[in-house]
């Protein structure tokens, strides 16, 4: 759709009369014919006495103009209906007449709400950067890598958790007064004063420290037991940006893993954090090589002077290669050989701080220009570094006005600075803690409007890049280009190509499909003594990568519920027993036959994220199946929801569903798990880390008793499910359309940063509908939403 | 204060009783003897707050595990600890077990719902999600001027989270969540870090800032006109926040004359600023730590943390007890409260729990202040929003120190649940000396926490 339809389109909104409130006639027409259904059929469970499911329905307000969340309500109430899940098969039926006026009623009333709120509801709300926007932002506004998020207080996710909802994130003072300190902290990093600081530069051709820490031997042929450290005592800077030249060679090992380069500076012994990585690097090739690595001093641990019995500031090179064997023992404090393992043979580490080709630093030239120019007009030369600033700071165009605002906030506190860079850093903190900085700044009225090119710019960038859009996009916005939308889908396409977009599937998935619990699962010691907490990445790894690989190659989202391949690199394979896949790098593998695995049922990040890090947790994977794959979240467990009485030690021995069968015998509980456990009793044959089992483990003091597994349950429609496969089976042929529906639904909702309301069910409809005809291709689903209506809409 | 029977010396007990010992939770019970710090003259009354999700372990009297049972044996003057609070004995007469209060509201709302009121006693659900302000910033808001910060928020998982799986236990007087802190080394930065080492540099800056602010106020305005309704409502955020960090700026200009507290050497290698929530233990001692600096210094009169939360899964303390060597995460361990083995486990916890309690008193306890100690003026409650998980009345709770505000301490009250909650904070406002007749749903004063 163009943007001409597009506006033609909000004219035509316009004329339908907004009268649709309801009328007195309704309300009789409520009271006379539907609360006495209601009243027969429903209150029992939903009135004053009980609210199952926190629902109420004789109060329940019937004039939605004024009670949004009453609109919502009723709309469950129809799915309920709809879909024969209420009343509950054993309690009072409606009669075919009750539930034809019902539902009648409810969907006239929700159409008449849905046309009369259509221009006023479903709207972006006004919505700040989250942590990771603000990080990726100002990293590209200011050149500079730093930690920017450090000091904010993490954001809050909404309800259906997401992190980028403008009306959950929130503003506080805290939040503000940390983020002028950190623009404070960047600007003097960036803009310097003052004539060039001593530079220092070192070259270490063997590690040059007598005493260190530790069963570590210090060498420059680097297996997993070797470091090599080069150490200054005394010359070296506090801050700057230093650039670290390795020199190195290396040897590999036929089926095993490259090894890996790890770079590394710091050395503060007096806390446990000694050091941070700057970079680690897998090497491919055997051949001498120099590599080069950038960093800034003051993001990494550093030593305090004078501590005369440490060894001053330190680089530490690595090879992090470890197959997981066990380690030999060291004799004189030698390490033998170990010739499966590659190596890594170190010739020079040279290190210079601070680094830099001119003074000022290109950065400081970058956002306020030559110095040179300053000396003649510092006014002239503030408006002009303005002019360049304050339009990519604020991502749209900024007026004349605005930039004289600055300036003369500029020549107001220029008096009380020494130095005119310490006034400017004050005038550009200034844009960086304002609105239009902090926040996807929308200004509209209460009616809908069409989004300005700048607005649609900084949408798709965020969308797609998690940060604000490049010098291209920039360029498209400002003249106007990219409201046609044969250019808008080419700058979808270039994006989606460009390496950032990994930061849409990194985001995306992350919150969609919960992966962040991963890292909050504590594995058991007992259950699982070699399990190394690393992996968890790489499970984490094969969820995302296999996005991005469906994404980029355009391919079906339904292999999200059943593939031949997975994507794996050489930890991953070896927990799933894949031999011959080597290195970091994650790439399609295909499955084996038998292999239970393909899709992200079978995908380590889901299955380890729901169980207890002991075992599997059969419910908690059913409601992740509900929520994220189906968008049928069950309802919460009510206030005072019955606990069993679990003394029974016979209990124990019950395997996890017949435990849960004595739970659904008790009608208060089987009225909701029915409809839950038989999903994660499907997956039982994967146990708490994703592999495959026929026994379930159970500890019993040191030992552990066995259990075979039950993997076979029935939904309450009488359809069984037998194992995962079967469960894949049945999504795929019964649940195929609403799974494309919950995958529209999740993605617009992190595409437009809100959350979706009865208003958007069209969108969603008319969405999944071409998703679907579209053979499910994600990449297209990414382009469809963006030249949507929704998303070119404020 | 009088050396007590229960300070043991620490040289001899670490001498004579080995490695065994250290796990055993009474050591808590010594205290350092520490120099006075302030003058005999009127000392500052605090009030803090610390809370954990999901409830405690509570076996039936009868049964064979009754020794986990959180609340005591007994009532009144005799009563009894179980296990679980046996860290705590040494203060028995410095805390009063409070048993039987809930929020009214509370118990109309979901079962793991309640950790955002625990402090306001409002009422929230899925279509209702506006709380009230919380009684910490009523006392905060009363003495605001006195200290350098009018309150310090902690938690473990630190932002505010989302409605009824909040991350924070305080709310403004708008009934917004105010973002907790959970980043030790931010928090020490904030309240005694040197700041910035020049203070004309600082100076300079606070002067700016404030204009600064001046500025984007009056640019803001301009741009609220321009927005919709609903974007407005959520601006008024923005807006109120750029008001209140000039009001911040304005104080702290106040307080620049005014040195940083310094801190004692000892204070401050004990502290491990670069703990976080890997390591619970230390990163829950190293939290009360900073909340016994923060008092002992008089750099705030008012503090909350809430240690754990309900939001399971998607909580950072979710896992604690599998970090210290339990099975289960929290929610887990919560559920096993009528299993037989479960029983144990929590209780063990619970234990763990009122280790780390009683860690905190000790320190406030080490401090000499005026005619008492540090505890002694601070109004402590230690508790929870639930009795067993998903039961929202009964509420564990404790009531430690204020013994020089006027309670009175040593007993375990046993309460009817006609007592609404909020009338232990209208005693607990009058006796950090902010006069009060109502809070939220009181129905008037909790007297028997002053009368003995």
């Amino acid at each position: 759709m163009n943007y001409r339809i597009l506006h033609l389109l909000f004219l035509l909104h316009a004329v339908i009369p907004a009268s649709a409130a309801l009328a007195d006639s309704d309300s009789a027409v409520f009271k006379k014919d539907i609360l006495p259904i209601l009243q027969a059929k429903c209150v029992q469970c939903h009135g004053s006495e009980n609210q199952e499911s926190m629902v109420r329905l004789d109060t329940l307000s019937t004039d939605l103009m004024k009670n949004r969340a009453a609109a919502e309500t009723w709309h469950e109430v129809l799915n309920a209906l709809d879909s024969a899940e209420m009343p509950p098969e054993d309690e009072d039926q409606l009669t075919d007449e009750e539930l034809a006026s019902l539902t009648g009623w409810i969907r006239k009333t929700l159409d008449d709400y849905v046309k009369a709120t259509s221009r006023r509801s479903g709207r972006v709300v006004h919505r700040r950067l989250n942590r990771e926007e603000y990080q990726n932002t100002l990293l590209d506004l200011l050149g500079l890598d730093m930690d920017y998020a450090r000091d904010l207080p993490p954001d809050s996710p909404s309800e259906d958790g997401f992190q980028n909802n403008g009306q959950a994130l929130q503003m506080s003072a805290f939040q503000l007064e940390y983020a002028l300190a950190t623009a404070r902290r960047a600007l003097d990093r960036v803009i310097v004063s003052g004539p060039a600081p001593q530079q220092y530069d070192h070259e270490f051709t063997e590690s040059n420290v007598r005493n260190w820490r530790g069963n570590v031997e210090r060498s420059n042929r680097l297996q997993r037991s070797q470091v090599f450290l080069g150490t200054m005592v005394k010359d070296y800077p506090e801050a700057g940006e230093f650039r670290i030249r390795v020199t190195f060679s290396a040897e590999l090992r036929p089926n095993k893993g490259y090894p890996i380069l790890e770079l590394s500076v710091g050395y503060r012994p007096d806390t446990e954090i000694l050091f941070r990585n700057v970079d680690s690097v897998e090497i491919k090739s055997e051949a001498q090589q120099t590599l080069e690595f950038r960093g800034r001093l003051e993001n990494h641990p550093l030593p305090v002077r004078g501590q005369g019995k440490y060894p001053g500031l330190v680089v530490r090179v690595r090879n992090a290669y470890d197959d997981g064997s066990q380690r030999p023992k060291a004799q004189k404090g030698k390490f033998p050989d170990e010739p499966n393992l590659p190596v890594i043979n170190i010739h020079s580490v040279q290190f210079e701080a601070p680094f830099f080709e001119q003074w000022p630093p290109q950065l400081h030239r970058q956002i306020i220009g030559d110095p040179a120019e300053q000396q003649n007009d510092e006014t002239s030369w503030a408006n002009k570094a303005l002019t360049q600033f304050l339009p990519r700071a604020f991502r749209r165009p900024v007026t004349e006005q605005e930039i004289e605002r600055f300036v003369d906030f500029f020549q107001t506190v220029r008096p009380e600075f020494p130095t005119v860079e310490e006034a400017m850093r004050e005038t550009l903190a200034m844009a960086l803690i304002s609105p239009d900085f902090l926040y996807l700044v929308e200004p509209a009225g209460d009616e809908k409007r069409p989004v300005t090119s700048s607005e649609l710019a900084s949408r798709l960038s965020y969308f797609l890049w998690s940060t604000m859009p490049d010098d291209q996009l920039a360029a498209r916005a400002a003249d106007d280009s990219l409201l046609n939308q044969t250019v808008l889908a080419s700058e979808v396409e270039r994006l989606l190509a460009d390496e950032r977009s990994q930061r849409f599937v990194d985001q995306f998935t992350r919150q969609w499909l919960n992966l962040d619990v991963v890292d909050r699962v504590a594995i058991s010691k007992s259950y699982y003594p070699k399990f190394p907490e690393g992996l968890k990445q790489d499970m984490i790894g094969e969820t995302q990568q296999f996005f991005a690989f469906l994404l980029q190659e355009n391919d079906s989202a339904l292999k999200l519920l059943q593939s031949d391949f997975t994507m794996m690199n050489e930890p991953l394979a070896k927990h799933y027993g894949y031999p011959d896949v080597w290195g970091r790098d994650f790439r399609p593998v295909k499955l084996n036959r038998d292999d239970h695995r393909g899709g992200l049922l079978g995908h380590a990040s889901v299955l380890l994220s729901n169980s207890t890090g002991a075992d599997s947790h059969a419910v908690r994977r059913a409601v992740w199946i509900r929520d994220r794959l189906l968008d049928d979240p069950p309802a919460p467990p009510p206030p005072d929801a019955p606990t069993l009485d679990e003394a029974d030690p016979e209990f124990l021995t019950l395997s996890i569903r017949e435990q849960l069968e004595v739970h659904r015998e008790r009608a208060a509980c089987a009225s909701c798990h029915k409809d839950i456990d038989p999903w994660g009793i499907a997956l039982e044959n994967f146990d708490a880390v994703g592999l495959w089992r026929d026994e379930v483990r159970r500890q019993k003091g040191k030992r552990f008793d066995k259990l075979p597994v039950n993997a076979v349950d029935t939904l309450p429609d009488g359809q069984e499910l037998n194992g995962v496969d079967g469960l894949r089976r049945y999504l795929l042929n019964n649940r195929k359309q609403q799974f494309a529906r919950a995958l529209v639904t999740r993605l617009l909702t992190y595409a437009l940063g809100r959350k979706l309301e009865l208003t958007d069910e069209s969108a969603i409809d008319d969405l999944t509908n071409k998703f679907v005809k579209n053979d499910y291709r994600l990449g297209d689903l990414v382009t469809q939403i963006v030249t949507s209506e929704s998303f070119q809409t404020k | 204060m009088a050396r007590k029977s229960w300070h043991l010396n620490r040289r001899t007990f670490l001498m004579g009783t080995g490695g065994v010992s250290l796990a055993l939770p009474w050591m808590e019970c010594m205290a350092d003897a520490a120099p006075a710090t302030a003058p005999a003259t009127d000392s500052p009354r605090r009030l803090c707050a610390m809370y954990w999700g999901f409830g405690i372990g509570l076996p039936k009297e009868d049964s064979e595990h009754a020794n986990w049972r959180w609340f005591p044996k007994g009532e009144g003057r005799d009563f009894e600890f179980t296990d679980s609070l046996r860290p705590l004995e040494c203060f028995r007469d410095d805390l009063t077990v409070l048993g039987g209060l809930s929020h009214p509201n509370g118990r109309k709302m979901g079962g793991h719902d309640t950790g955002d009121t625990f402090l306001t006693g409002a009422f929230l659900n899925n279509q209702y999600l506006e709380n009230t302000i919380s009684v910490d910033q009523v006392a905060a808001a009363s003495v605001s001027d006195q200290t350098r910060f009018s309150s310090l928020v902690l938690s473990t998982d630190g932002g505010v989270g989302e409605p009824t799986r909040s991350s924070t236990l305080s709310y403004n007087d708008k009934g917004r969540p105010m973002p907790a802190m959970h980043q030790p080394q931010q928090i020490f930065d904030r309240f005694f870090g040197a700041g910035d080492a020049d203070s004309i540099a600082q100076r300079r800056r606070l002067k700016s800032a404030s204009k600064m602010l001046d500025r984007v106020l009056e640019n803001s305005r301009s741009l609220n006109r321009r927005l919709g309704k609903q974007d407005q409502e959520k601006f008024a955020e923005y807006l109120a926040s750029v008001r209140q960090i000039e009001q911040r700026v304005e104080r702290s200009q106040r307080w620049l004359e005014i040195p940083r507290p310094e801190l004692r050497d000892e204070e401050r290698d004990m502290l491990s600023l670069e703990s976080d929530d890997k390591a619970p233990r230390l990163f829950m001692r190293t939290m009360y730590d900073l909340m016994y600096l923060a008092f002992r210094t008089d750099s705030t009169r008012v503090a909350t943390y809430q240690i754990t939360n309900m939001a399971d899964a998607s909580s950072n303390a979710g896992k604690f007890p599998q970090l210290e060597g339990f099975k289960s995460n929290l929610h887990g361990l919560a559920h096993g409260w009528n299993k037989p083995e479960g029983a144990v486990k929590l209780g063990q916890w619970d234990q763990f729990m009122a280790e780390q309690f009683s860690y905190f008193l000790r320190r406030l306890a080490s401090a000499q202040e005026g005619n008492g100690s540090v505890l002694d003026h601070s109004l402590i409650l230690y508790g929870s929003s639930n009795s067993t998980t998903h039961h929202n009345h009964n509420y564990p709770l404790i009531l430690a120190g204020g013994s020089n505000l006027g309670l009175q301490h040593g007993r375990y009250l046993k309460l009817g649940s006609d007592v609404p909650m909020s009338n232990l904070f209208v005693t607990l406002l009058n006796c950090f000396g902010k006069e009060t007749e109502a809070f939220a749903d009181s129905t008037g004063e909790l007297s028997e926490l002053t009368h003995a």
